[in-house]
This record gives C-alpha cells, sequence and structure tokens, in this order.
C-alpha cells in the first residue's frame, strides 16, 4: 500500500524531475531577450559616372557636415617597379604630393593645404595607389585643383626626392628595431621568395639607384584617368560634381601601353626559418601558404572555417592558445584569400621564447583538427551568426559601400558578389566546409617563420623541418662620394696630382708610346666557382685594338679598327655594334695607362682627403661623358690605390660601381705598373688579375686587324 | 524653438569671431539632437538618435585608469579590462556556485605560492615546486567551470562587430556596435559585466595574455620602452602619471584576484561611469533599458587623485643606450583638460609639431633634413591631471638624437622669442574646425568623442565648444604660454643612443 506519505515523496520526486527538465530546457537570460525583426535598409544612393577619359566617378551625396572627401584608387604599384630600384613606387607616390606640381612647389601646396584644414595625400602601394582629399566644401575648387595637380603635373623636385629618401633610409636603418616589423618584412620572403614582387623591399642600394627621370617615367606610364577610380562622398550636388570633375582633369592623357601582366604567385614546399635577434622576450611565430583568389569555389567555406579556427574571441585559436593556455596576447589566422591575388594562409602568435615549438605545435594541431573532424553543428552555426548577423555592417557607411563597388570593378567581381556569398553561408555544412579546408588548407605545407632569441627557445624547431636562418644584417650603404662643382683651384691641385703620378710610373717615356701589348691572367668569381680566364691585349694608337679572351670552353677574339667593330668565337663572326665599339676604345683612352699616356690633354679635378683600404688618399676625379672615374693617390707615395669607375656587370647585365684595388707594382717595361689588381663590384669579390707581360711599341703584324 | 534659438546664438558668436561662415548644414542641430540622462546610481547616458541604417554603436567610459593605481598593483586597471570580457556569475559559467568555491580554492593555493615566493633567498625549491603544483591544480579545477570567452561568443553571433577595449591613465573604455533590434541585449550584457564581474581565469589572464601583451609593447620595443615607461618614469615622480597603464612586471606577477575584486568594488561605481550610445535607438528605449540593466551598478563616491606632482625644480635627463635606431621625447609641464589655457597648450603644439608646415617638421625634417618625423603634441601620458607637452623626434639615418634635440629647442625658444604670427593661428582654428567636423562622423566616432568628453572633462557640451574655444585663443596667449612652460626647469627629456649589442 502506498502511504499518503509516499505519494508525497513521489509527487516532491516527479516534481524534482520536472523541474530538473525545466531547468535544463530554461532559456539563459540573454536567450530570453526578445530580439525584434530588423528594420530593412536599402543601399545608400549613389551615382557611377564614366567620364569620356575612362576614369570612373561613384557619387553619394551627404550633407550632414560641410566637407567633401575624395578617396581615388589607382592601377599602379610597386609590382611594377625595378628590380634594382625597389622602393621607387613608394617615393613616386610620396614625392607626388611633396614635390610640388604645376604652377606650386611642394612647400606652397602644403601652406595652403594646412591653412585651410585639408586633407591631402598621394601612396603607392605593393598593387595599388590612391589619393586622398578632405575638405571644407568652400574649398573644393582648390582641392580638386591641387589634386589634379599632384596626379597629372608632378614636379619631382630634387629636394623633395632627397627628402623621401632619407625617409625610406632612415626606415631601412630601423626596420630591424620591432620584431613585428622583422617578422611582417620577411614572411613574403618564406612565402613567394625573396625576388617576388610582392615579397623585395627598399635597400640602400636600391634607394641610391633612383633617380629624378626614373619618377618621371613611372608616373608618365602608370597615372592615367582609365586606371583611377574616384569615390566622392559629402555636401555636394551629384550632378553637378562630375562636371567639376572633368574639368579639374582635362587633358589627362590615356596610358601609352596596357599595364604588365601580373607577377605569378608561386607555391612554395615549406621551409622552416628563423630570424634571430638578441634580447627578445617573446618570440614573433608565424605558419603560412599560398592561399586563393576570393572568386574560388571555396571562399566562403575558408571564409567560415577561418573564423571558427582563428577569426575572434570566440575562435579556437584564440580559446586554446590564449584564454585556455595562456600562451599569447596576440594569436589568430588569416584565411588565405585575397581580391587580386591568392591571400596567404596565416596563422600567427606572439609567445615567450620557451613556448615557441609548443605554441607552433599548439596552432598546428588546431589546424590539423579543422581538417581531420567536421565541426559541431553549434560552432558552424555560431560562425555563420556573426557573419549574417552583422551583414548591415557592410552597408553602414557610404564609403564601405563605395569602396567595394571600385574593388569589385577593378577586380572584376559582380556587383552583387556579397549577396551571393551570404547565399553560400547560409548553405554550409560540416562537411562541405571539412572538404574545403581539406582541399585549401596543407598544414604539412605550412612554411614557419620564427622572430626571436633562439638560445631561449624550447626546442630547436628542426621538428618542422631543416631550419634555414635568416640574416637580417642590413647590407651597409655604399659609400657615395659627392662630387663638389671643380674650382680653378681643385682643377690644379687635380692636375698637378697627376703629374706626380705620371712621373712616379714612366715619366717622359709615355710620350713615345704608340701602342702596346698586355698580357694577364684573370681569375672571376662566378655562381658555379672560379673562372680562371687569359686576356691578351693589343693597342696600336689611336684607334686599333684586339683583345683575345681565354676561357676554359673557348676563346674569344674582339677587334676594334677605328669605327669598325667585330668579334669570332665559336667559328663564327659577327659585326659590333657602335655602342659596343665605343665601349670597348674605353680600353684605349680611358683606362689607367690610358689615362696618364693622356695627363696633359684630360682635366683632374682634386677632391678632400679619404682614406682607402686603411690608407689616406688624395682622390682625383676625370670624367668622361658625364661619368666619373676616380683615381685614389696615396698620400705618402703619390701611386695609386684604388681606381672607382662605372661598369656593367657581365653577369647581370645591370650596371655597377667597379672599384680596382692595386695589390702590387711592377717595373714592366721601363714603367712602374700595378702588377696585381683586385676588382670588386658593387664591393663585392669579382676578379684577381696578375699582369704576366707588358710592352710598350711592339710589333705588331697588321693582318690582326683585318677582317 | 529651442533649435532655433540655438542657431542664431551660435550665428552671434560666429559674428563676434569672424571665421565662421554660416552653414545651412544639418550638424548644426546636432547638439540639440544629443539627449541625455543619469540614472540613480550615478551612470550618466549621452544617446543621439540617427535611424540612417539600423545599427548602433556605443562607448562605455570608466574614468578609471592606471592613474588610479598605487605601487604594488600597477597594471590592475588594464587586467580588470581584460576580465570584463570573462563573463558573469550567469555568463561564462555551468555552475557559479562550485565555480566560486573552485575560486576560492585557487586563491588560497596563489596565496601560498606567492607567499614562497616572497622569502626570495630563503624560498625551498621542493617546497615551491610543490605549492605550483598545488596551485596549478587548483587553476585547473577552476577552469572546470567556465564555459571560455561566452561573453564575446554571445555579442560575435548577434552580429557584433568592432568589439574591443582599451585602458589609459585616465580611463578604460568598452565599445563595439550591434543591429539596433539587439538593444535591450546589449544593455543586458553591458549592465552585467559593469554590475556582476566575475574575475574567472584571473591568473591565466595576467600571466599569460597580460604579461605578453607587456612584452610586445614594451620590453621588446624599444620604442615602447622609452616612450611607455621611462619617459613617464622620469617625468613624474608623485601623481599617477608616473608608471605605464601596461604595469611593472613585477606587480603583474604577484597580483592577486583581491587585488583586483578590491579595485573594482572601488571604483566600477556608477558615477565613475559614462555610456554613450548612437545609431537607429529610440532615446527613450535606451532609458528604459538602462533602468533595468544598468541599476544595479553600485554608486559611490568617486576617487580623485590626492597627489598632485609637485613644480619641477631642474631639467630631467635620460639617455638610454640599447640596440637600435635612437628616439628623442622632450616634455614640458602643462596642467590638465579644464585649466584655462588648455586650448593655448593645443595651439602651440599645433604650430611646433603638427604637419608639414609645422615649425619643427618644416626646420628639422624639410630644411635641415636631420628627421623623418618631429611632432608635438598636449596631453601625454594623461588628460585630467598635470601632464606633459610632448615632442616626439625620430631621427634621420646617422643623425643623433642630441643633434635633434639641439633644432627641436632652437626652435621651441624661438617660439618663445617671437612668438605665433597671425597666419600660423589662423592656420589653427581652421585646422580645429575641419578636425572637429570630420570627427562627428560615424556612429562610432561620435559616441566615443561624446563619452571621453563626458567622462574627461566633465561635460560633453565642451566637445562643441571646443573650437570656439580655440577661436579664443590670442597671439599673446601663445607667447604667454610659451614663455611660462618652455623653460630649462620645467623640461625632460628622454633620448636613446644606438649601441650595436
Amino acid at each position: 500500500m502506498m502511504t499518503t506519505r509516499m505519494i508525497l515523496k513521489l509527487l516532491v520526486a516527479i516534481g524534482a524531475i520536472a523541474l530538473a527538465a525545466g531547468v535544463a530546457s530554461a532559456k539563459a537570460p540573454w536567450e530570453k531577450i526578445k530580439i525584434p525583426e530588423l528594420d530593412t535598409f536599402e543601399m545608400p544612393a549613389y551615382e557611377r559616372v564614366e567620364l569620356p577619359s575612362g576614369m570612373v566617378l561613384y557619387l553619394a551625396e551627404d550633407h550632414f557636415v560641410p566637407m567633401i572627401e575624395l578617396s581615388a584608387q589607382i592601377m599602379v604599384g610597386s609590382i611594377y617597379e625595378d628590380a634594382d630600384k625597389v622602393g621607387l613606387a613608394a617615393m613616386a607616390g610620396s614625392v607626388l604630393r611633396t614635390g610640388g606640381a604645376g604652377e606650386r612647389s611642394g612647400d606652397e601646396i602644403d601652406s595652403l593645404v594646412e591653412a585651410r584644414g585639408m586633407d591631402l595625400e598621394t601612396w603607392v602601394g605593393q598593387t595599388t595607389g590612391g589619393a586622398y582629399l578632405s575638405c571644407l566644401t568652400e574649398d573644393i575648387d582648390l582641392g580638386l585643383a591641387l589634386l589634379a595637380d599632384v596626379l597629372m603635373r608632378p614636379r619631382f623636385a630634387d629636394d623633395k626626392i632627397e627628402l623621401a629618401k632619407q625617409m625610406q633610409k632612415a626606415a631601412i636603418a630601423r626596420r630591424n628595431d620591432e620584431p613585428l616589423s622583422i617578422a611582417m618584412r620577411e614572411l613574403p620572403k618564406v612565402l613567394f621568395g625573396a625576388d617576388h614582387p610582392l615579397a623585395r623591399h627598399p635597400e640602400y642600394a636600391s634607394i641610391a639607384a633612383v633617380t629624378r627621370a626614373n619618377l618621371q617615367e613611372f608616373h608618365d606610364a602608370y597615372f592615367h584617368p582609365e586606371r583611377m577610380y574616384l569615390v566622392v562622398i559629402g555636401d555636394f550636388a551629384a550632378d553637378e560634381m562630375a562636371g567639376r570633375i572633368e574639368a579639374a582633369f582635362a587633358g589627362w592623357p590615356a596610358a601609352p601601353a596596357p599595364l604588365p601582366a601580373d607577377p605569378e604567385i608561386p607555391r612554395l614546399p615549406r621551409t622552416v626559418n628563423v630570424a634571430a635577434k638578441d634580447g627578445l622576450s617573446q618570440a614573433t611565430v608565424l605558419l603560412g601558404h599560398k592561399g586563393i583568389r576570393n572568386d574560388d569555389p571555396d571562399y566562403a567555406a575558408i571564409q567560415v572555417a577561418a573564423e571558427i579556427l582563428g577569426g575572434g574571441f570566440n575562435s579556437r585559436l584564440f580559446k586554446e592558445i590564449r584564454s585556455n593556455r595562456g600562451l599569447a596576447y596576440s594569436v589568430g589566422s588569416s584565411p588565405g584569400t585575397g581580391w587580386r591575388y591568392p591571400g596567404a594562409f596565416l596563422a600567427y602568435t606572439m609567445t615567450r621564447n620557451d613556448a615557441v615549438e609548443a605554441a607552433a605545435k599548439g596552432i598546428l594541431g588546431e589546424i590539423d583538427k579543422m581538417l581531420n573532424e567536421p565541426v559541431t553543428e553549434d560552432e558552424l552555426q555560431a560562425a555563420k551568426d556573426l557573419i549574417l548577423n552583422s551583414e548591415v555592417f557592410n552597408y553602414d557607411t557610404k564609403r564601405e559601400v563605395l569602396d567595394r563597388l571600385v574593388l569589385f570593378e577593378m577586380y572584376g567581381y559582380a556587383p552583387d558578389f556579397l549577396q551571393t556569398y551570404q547565399e553560400a553561408v547560409k548553405a554550409l555544412t560540416p562537411a562541405a566546409m571539412q572538404a574545403a579546408c581539406q582541399r585549401v588548407w596543407k598544414p604539412a605545407e605550412l612554411s614557419v617563420l620564427v622572430v626571436g632569441t633562439p638560445s631561449e627557445f624550447d626546442g630547436d624547431l628542426s621538428t618542422f623541418g631543416p631550419v634555414n636562418q635568416i640574416d637580417i644584417t642590413i647590407p651597409a650603404p655604399k659609400a657615395t662620394l659627392v662630387i663638389p662643382e671643380a674650382t680653378a683651384e681643385s682643377l690644379a691641385q687635380g692636375k698637378a696630382r697627376m703629374l706626380k703620378l705620371r712621373d712616379r710610373t714612366g715619366g717622359k717615356a709615355f710620350a713615345n708610346v704608340k701602342g702596346w701589348h698586355e698580357s694577364s691572367e684573370m681569375t672571376v668569381q662566378t655562381q658555379m666557382g672560379a673562372l680562371a680566364i687569359t686576356i691578351d691585349q693589343t693597342v696600336q694608337l689611336p684607334d686599333h685594338l684586339r683583345i683575345v679572351t681565354k676561357l676554359p670552353f673557348g676563346e674569344q677574339v674582339q677587334v676594334v679598327a677605328g669605327d669598325q667593330g667585330w668579334a669570332v668565337g665559336m667559328g663564327q663572326q659577327k659585326d659590333l655594334t657602335a655602342g659596343e665599339v665605343a665601349e670597348l676604345r674605353k680600353a684605349i683612352d680611358q683606362e689607367t695607362f690610358g689615362i696618364l699616356r693622356r695627363v696633359d690633354e684630360l682635366e683632374f679635378q682634386a677632391l678632400a682627403p679619404l682614406e682607402v683600404g686603411g690608407k689616406l688618399c688624395n682622390p682625383v676625379v676625370v670624367e668622361f661623358d658625364d661619368e666619373a672615374t676616380i683615381m685614389y693617390l696615396d698620400a705618402e707615395t703619390d701611386l695609386l690605390v684604388m681606381v672607382q669607375s662605372p661598369a656593367t656587370s657581365p653577369m647581370t647585365g645591370s650596371p655597377v660601381t667597379q672599384k680596382v684595388y692595386v695589390q702590387g707594382y711592377q717595373d714592366l717595361s721601363g714603367f712602374t705598373l700595378p702588377g696585381t689588381l683586385k676588382i670588386t663590384h658593387d664591393d663585392e669579390d669579382f676578379a684577381d688579375v696578375t699582369v704576366k707581360s707588358f710592352e710598350v711599341n711592339p710589333a705588331v703584324d697588321p693582318a690582326l686587324f683585318e677582317k | 524653438m529651442r533649435v532655433f534659438m540655438r542657431r542664431a546664438a551660435l550665428a552671434a558668436a560666429v559674428l563676434l569671431v569672424g571665421i565662421l561662415p554660416a552653414f545651412a548644414g544639418t550638424y548644426l542641430e546636432l547638439q540639440d539632437e544629443i539627449k541625455e540622462f543619469t540614472l540613480e546610481n550615478g551612470v550618466r547616458f549621452i544617446v543621439r538618435e540617427d535611424h540612417a541604417v539600423p545599427v548602433f554603436s556605443f562607448f562605455t567610459v570608466v574614468r578609471i585608469g592606471s592613474a588610479n593605481e598605487v605601487r604594488g598593483i600597477t597594471g590592475i586597471s588594464h587586467v580588470l579590462e581584460h576580465m570584463a570580457f570573462k563573463g558573469t556569475s550567469v555568463i561564462g559559467t555551468t555552475d557559479i556556485k562550485k565555480e566560486r568555491e573552485a575560486m576560492a580554492a585557487e586563491d588560497r593555493a596563489y596565496a601560498a605560492l606567492k607567499a614562497e615566493r616572497a622569502r626570495g633567498a630563503d624560498t625551498d625549491p621542493d617546497q615551491l615546486a610543490a605549492l605550483e603544483a598545488e596551485f596549478a591544480k587548483a587553476r585547473d579545477a577552476a577552469r572546470q567551470f567556465v564555459i571560455s570567452n561566452q561573453y564575446g561568443q554571445i555579442v560575435e553571433s548577434h552580429g557584433g562587430v568592432g568589439l574591443n577595449a582599451s585602458t589609459w591613465t585616465d580611463y578604460t573604455e568598452y565599445h563595439y556596435s550591434l543591429p539596433s533590434n539587439r538593444l535591450e541585449l546589449w544593455a543586458y550584457l553591458e549592465g552585467s559585466r559593469m554590475a556582476d564581474i566575475v574575475l574567472r581565469e584571473f591568473y591565466t589572464e595576467k600571466d599569460g595574455p597580460v604579461t605578453e601583451e607587456r612584452r610586445m609593447r614594451v620590453d621588446d620595443s624599444p620604442m615602447g620602452k622609452l616612450f611607455m615607461e621611462q619617459f613617464q618614469n622620469l617625468a613624474f615622480e608623485a601623481n599617477g602619471y608616473h608608471h605605464s597603464t601596461i604595469g611593472y612586471m613585477s606587480d603583474l606577477n604577484t597580483m592577486t584576484r583581491q587585488d583586483a575584486q578590491e579595485y573594482y568594488d572601488r571604483h566600477y561605481i556608477g558615477p565613475n561611469i559614462t555610456v554613450a550610445v548612437v545609431g537607429d535607438v529610440a532615446a527613450a528605449d535606451v532609458e528604459k533599458y538602462a533602468r533595468k540593466y544598468f541599476a544595479k551598478i553600485p554608486t559611490g563616491t568617486p576617487e580623485f587623485m590626492e597627489t598632485i606632482e609637485p613644480e619641477q625644480l631642474g631639467e630631467k635627463r635620460l639617455v638610454v643606450k640599447q640596440d637600435a635606431q635612437p628616439l628623442l621625447l622632450i616634455g614640458y609641464k602643462i596642467e590638465g583638460i579644464n585649466h584655462p589655457d588648455w586650448p593655448v597648450y593645443q595651439a602651440i603644439a599645433d604650430i611646433l609639431g603638427q604637419g608639414r608646415t609645422s615649425r619643427l617638421y618644416a626646420e628639422a625634417v624639410k630644411k635641415q633634413q636631420k628627421a623623418v618625423q618631429c611632432a608635438a603634441f598636449a596631453g601625454y601620458p594623461g588628460l585630467r591631471y598635470r601632464t606633459l607637452l610632448t615632442v616626439l623626434g625620430v631621427p634621420a639615418k646617422d643623425v643623433t638624437a642630441a643633434e635633434l634635440e639641439t633644432i627641436a629647442l632652437a626652435e621651441i625658444q624661438r617660439l618663445v622669442d617671437e612668438g605665433a604670427t597671425a597666419d600660423e593661428l589662423a592656420g589653427v582654428k581652421r585646422r580645429a574646425r575641419a578636425d572637429f567636423l570630420r570627427g562627428l562622423e560615424g556612429n562610432n566616432g561620435l559616441a566615443s568623442q561624446l563619452a571621453m568628453t563626458q567622462a574627461m572633462s566633465g561635460d560633453w557640451r565642451d566637445l562643441f565648444t571646443e573650437v570656439a574655444r580655440l577661436e579664443a585663443v590670442t597671439l599673446e596667449d601663445i607667447q604667454r604660454v610659451a614663455a611660462q612652460i618652455f623653460t630649462e626647469q620645467n623640461r625632460t627629456v628622454a633620448l636613446s643612443e644606438n649601441v650595436e649589442s
């Protein structure tokens, strides 16, 4: 029999169960809060106008404050600059604005802009350039005139080029001060290769190589109206503004040639790289490989997956590396998608030195998990909610709406790209996302880059692969010699020094020279190793020259007879161009022996004393066709220590500074001349030369100078 | 009616100074469209309705920052900012009762560990290892009840964007934006964390992310070390601007959850909190939900910094030799934001070092090419108390900070001797007006300006009178104040020299 008490007990028990069930299914307080339907919203009104010049305008009126903002995107970038002039594009971008334009100097523009509270800036980045103007409505005419001037009629004043170079040099000198800047600089080199247009960065030499003419050429090649997209927002009438802009930019010609093709983005195998810097208490750890373009079919899946992996406060990396393990302040990932290029899939953290391997493994483990297991429905839903519920923020300012339309137009995406994306996000399943991750993310291919103090690391990182040490030493700037204006005094002093040198080396004997024959051996440093070359040179003044070059794999003969020249090698004969002939004839008149012979007829300018190779020297400069050859004369002995001149590298074909160091003097046929020489190109060893024989006025078979 | 009166009054003011032409723009009504109310506990709300897009932004400014800290717990304001993302007694936990018990055990284990560590040379290594293991066990036990980052997850899954916070000497601020149909949810979330914080994962957070943040911003950054720590240490000895907001590493290592709880209880009180909401909201709704969800915040009497930095009696100088390119910092003591000369400080900083035509830039960067940057600004490291007008110089390659200092000091002296020109002052005023207008755009920008102005000066309306106050600055003011502040005695110089390691 069931007693009343038992029934009561039972009822209590049933009640308790019901209560417990109630608790389990009860909503949390914030889940009970009603979320009303979101008001509908519309795209802000705008106008797209294509001017006859091809310039595309996106205009939106906004009269809240009496200001107008213009923001231009231009299809130009450092990807188009020469590899030996890295820094040119960025310099062009800044000197457009600072170097004066049209009728005004840069300083005049600064004064006008700042006196009126305007902002006017220009820049060139890696893949785009641009300009920005913000001004009070009342200043729009002046603002537009200035904007058009800087984009169409830049002056590139020399002093502002020099200032831009100073800034770039300072940036180079400072680039190893902050660990994060080391990491961000080295990462693209690890991902795409050091010489890739998206990876290379300025050096002192590449900055020094940039001339005013280069900047002007770069501007003329890339700044054109049909490559410009202009977003205009503010206090104006749209119909009238298009006309004003057209008038301001009138007469801007179209580009003479189409844009070069975009560089290929390689997918490199994994490398493990350490950039060591002493005394750091924290290491920066980056893992990355090439990603996908945003028109890839897996774009939406990868975006959502990246949100789950390392997007924000709720991501797996944030939870695991930061919240649970307390290893980092900064941790996350980026999906590796890009509008123009395939992006770079990246995961990163900054952690204490003794947790480097642990953190890298932790990150790789989380990436593996994304590939090995489908995410939970809840996780996926939270990530979808994040993207779908924040959709309205894609439209909350006019600027972002119009900027995005420009982006789509520049890179060939449909105007409804975002809507398509939202639909794809809604349709995603855990399985589809896992498949996308497996296709796009390859944990085993992720290259590793760590900036830190390796002696403190918790491992040597070899668990990820053979470790490559990155040398972050900044290549020293080349000593540049500024040649001042010549004065009567410096010219007289220069001549006096050269006369002394002539006296020390041969004196009056130079007057009787009609020709000479020199035989030397040269060892050249090449990428394949040292290369031994024998050079036989016969000169008959004033204009006959024969050079026989013997290489291990054959012989080449070059002959110059007056204005004619030819070369014979590999059984073939070929005529030389006028330029090649002129270049070869320098061996007659512009090398040391030729210069010494002509001391009386040439002009020499003395420069201030300078130390070379530990010896105090009196430099003397002689110019041939505006190119300076500088001879450094030992202040004690008056003999030649080094000759510096511009040259072309036979290896790369690019211009180099050649320095010929005299290693020893010999008595050669009555002259005291350099017997062994060391040649550098851009201060790197290029060749060693030993003079084997030297004969003045030798007997020469005239047939040697006949074809 | 009030609108028209206001506009007429402003027009009169404009005529008086003769610079501002009248606009037909709608920003003129902005000040009158701003509504405000204060809860019984002292929390102040500032609301501006803008129904263009169904979103809103908010800024919560707590008038508490590292200047309120005392030695031993430096950095605690910033640690609390991190903790405000850890949830409440409801958010972020599976069982608050058990969690609190586990946290208490964790605190006891930490206290024992701390005591052993404090014995210094007498520390018993075995004992220390045992206590460390015990603490780790207690910490992991407490973590069992944690739902990691649930607070942020709720915000983000409802479409919240820009979720973040920051701490500085004078304040701690929290902000994000939401679709406007989430107003009540927002009020619940924000009110809860201001009233009902739970300092879960305290030790993991401060020993992990907060410590790593210090390493990133200060220890491994030559600029951060000099600017964010050494310079302040040198310039201020008595008041709370002495130490950096990130705090000393030793304080971060030793502070306890009780320290943080006490600090929170003392300072996260109604009168210290200002919330600005801007966007597609009805002010009446904001008030309704504010009363519902923010009323739990306790009230109290705000503490003001009592230690006044004494007058400086001579130049202070620090030369740091480090393996990094040189930097230059020169500071001159000035008074805080509510001093009548504040607009004069702003004008002086602008003339000296804001923009390409400013004197320091024109001379050191453009003319002499001895620097790549040379700028001046008033109000670092703080706004509310005696602070600095600071010159920051970045020397060009192969130029020392000392060389740049000579150039900067000469320009500063020239301002003292010759004063400014009428054109320079006119430029300052024009730029101030343009910058003011730029700052009004965007929900987020306006919310931050309203809340920050209210918290720092005590009246958000100062945002709208700032331009007029600058308009009132005269050339005589500039010369008078320049002569007063730019003295050797009032100067603090910190510079770094490059030494190869």
